[in-house]
């Protein structure tokens, strides 16, 4: 491997002057299943890597006023084993199950799936249907964002050098929010999804409503489907019809790719496919 | 940098530049070939090793996260003439052919089975799914787990 500078830092003050004094070729690292392979990979032109992985403020799962509140630095195995994650957010641990295998979910952590800013990301769709924040730290002091802010292309969010994710958190409003999560891959495990999808909803005397619908996997980067939404809002929940409308409208929010891995029509067949599933097990999940 | 890990129980140092890994450490400065180097980017396993009880890749922690941490590694479990109950019933099983998977297959296997005692098969192709074999298949080696996760559970009862 090339030669970088590593810097481990005793608190997330420290992380952000490391990363300010860096810039702009700091990266902060916590799992490194992403950043080293692209380093391996001669893909990145990081020169000083500051280790964020071991800082307690950045760790640990809870429920605070805010909302369900998960350190940057919890890994996809810690959200996997999480009795609260389980109670009030179950949908994020089905798509923490979907990342890499075991491994990777060892290492790899929420904030560092976020920040790949990947399409294929399956952290992504969910706490987008769920309305998570994400909590910043930088030079210039904390800042929050939606998930929609975050992401502003294809392996690029909208954080400055200089700053790291805190923090993302479930709003309360949304805690045990009948929400289903879905991934189609080539393989159970070692797969990138071919296409991602996260429905969210309640049903209120038979009509759906504040309906959330996000995809991955299908644009430059994860999105929500807010015209398919809008369709859904007020409707019953017992017509067939009204969702197959709704995933044809997804499938014209989307604009997915053609490549080696699946051609756009199949991946269109998937967007409406796991559209639909979605909305139908939300609406189940709601009515038991 | 230095550092200084605990691994198989005995505390290690080193002196190794930071774009070091913990797998070419295990290799290059310990001497210990067990964990092997396939993909070298996380996809293959080949290099699983438990560092604080959980399955990593080594390629991918650097030597400098693995510092004052626990690691173990295949030669932490048994040595030829004392085989850990794993690595025995994989012999037996015959669950492996060239056996450069073996260990990474093995180390995941006893993360597995230390963290879930009585698991499905389902969860043992789960736990084995980051551990690619291109020689036997998998099915033997899911055997070999099985029986003897059944084996501890009838000497348990």
């Amino acid at each position: 491997m090339r030669p970088f500078e590593y810097v481990s830092v005793s608190n997330a003050e420290e992380a952000v002057k490391a990363l300010a004094a860096a810039a702009p070729n700091g990266k902060p690292v916590a799992g490194c299943t992403d950043l080293l392979v692209e380093i391996k990979h001669e893909a990145s032109s990081a020169e000083t890597l500051v280790d964020i992985s071991q800082l307690e403020e950045l760790r640990g799962i809870e429920l605070t006023d805010q909302g369900l509140r998960i350190g940057a630095s919890v890994t996809h195995t810690e959200i996997m084993d999480s009795d609260l994650v389980a109670e009030h957010a179950p949908a994020l641990q089905d798509a923490a199950h979907t990342i890499g295998a075991v491994q990777t979910r060892t290492l790899g952590t929420l904030a560092g799936n976020l920040v790949t800013c990947v399409p294929s990301m399956d952290s992504g769709p969910t706490l987008m249907a769920l309305e998570a924040t994400v909590n910043i730290l930088g030079s210039k002091g904390t800042r929050s964002s939606s998930m929609e802010e975050l992401f502003v292309f294809v392996r690029k969010t909208s954080l400055e050098a200089d700053e790291i994710i805190t923090d993302i958190v479930v709003p309360t409003k949304n805690l045990k929010k009948p929400t289903v999560f879905h991934k189609f891959g080539l393989r159970k495990g070692q797969a990138l999804a071919l296409v991602n999808a996260a429905g969210s909803l309640h049903v209120k005397d038979g009509k759906m409503t504040d309906v959330r619908i996000s995809l991955g996997a299908v644009a430059p980067v994860v999105i929500r489907c807010l015209k398919a939404e809008a369709h859904l809002e007020g409707k019953s929940a017992d017509d067939a019809q009204v969702l197959n409308e709704a995933a044809e409208i997804a499938l014209s929010e989307t604009s997915p790719i053609d490549d080696f891995r699946a051609s756009k029509a199949y991946r269109n067949e998937l967007i409406k496919i796991l559209t639909k599933r979605c909305i139908e097990q939300s609406i189940a999940l709601s009515q038991k | 940098m230095e550092i200084k890990v605990t691994v198989n129980g005995a505390e290690k140092a080193a002196s190794v530049p930071p774009e070091t890994t913990l797998l070419s450490v295990l290799r290059e400065q310990w001497g210990m070939t067990g964990s092997k180097s396939g993909c070298e980017v996380g996809d293959c396993g080949a290099c699983t090793v438990l560092l604080d009880g959980k399955p990593v890749n080594a390629c991918l922690v650097l030597a400098g996260q693995a510092n004052g941490r626990d690691v173990l590694s295949i030669e932490g479990l048994g040595t030829p003439n004392n085989l850990d109950p794993l690595q025995k019933i994989f012999e037996t099983h015959a669950s492996l052919q060239c056996g450069f998977c073996g260990p990474g297959v093995i180390m995941s296997a006893k993360a597995l089975l230390n963290k879930n005692p009585d698991p499905t098969r389902h969860d043992v192709r789960d736990a084995l799914a980051g551990n690619l074999c291109r020689c036997t298949g998998y099915v033997k080696m899911i055997d070999a787990v099985m029986e003897l996760a059944a084996n501890n559970k009838s000497e348990a009862a």
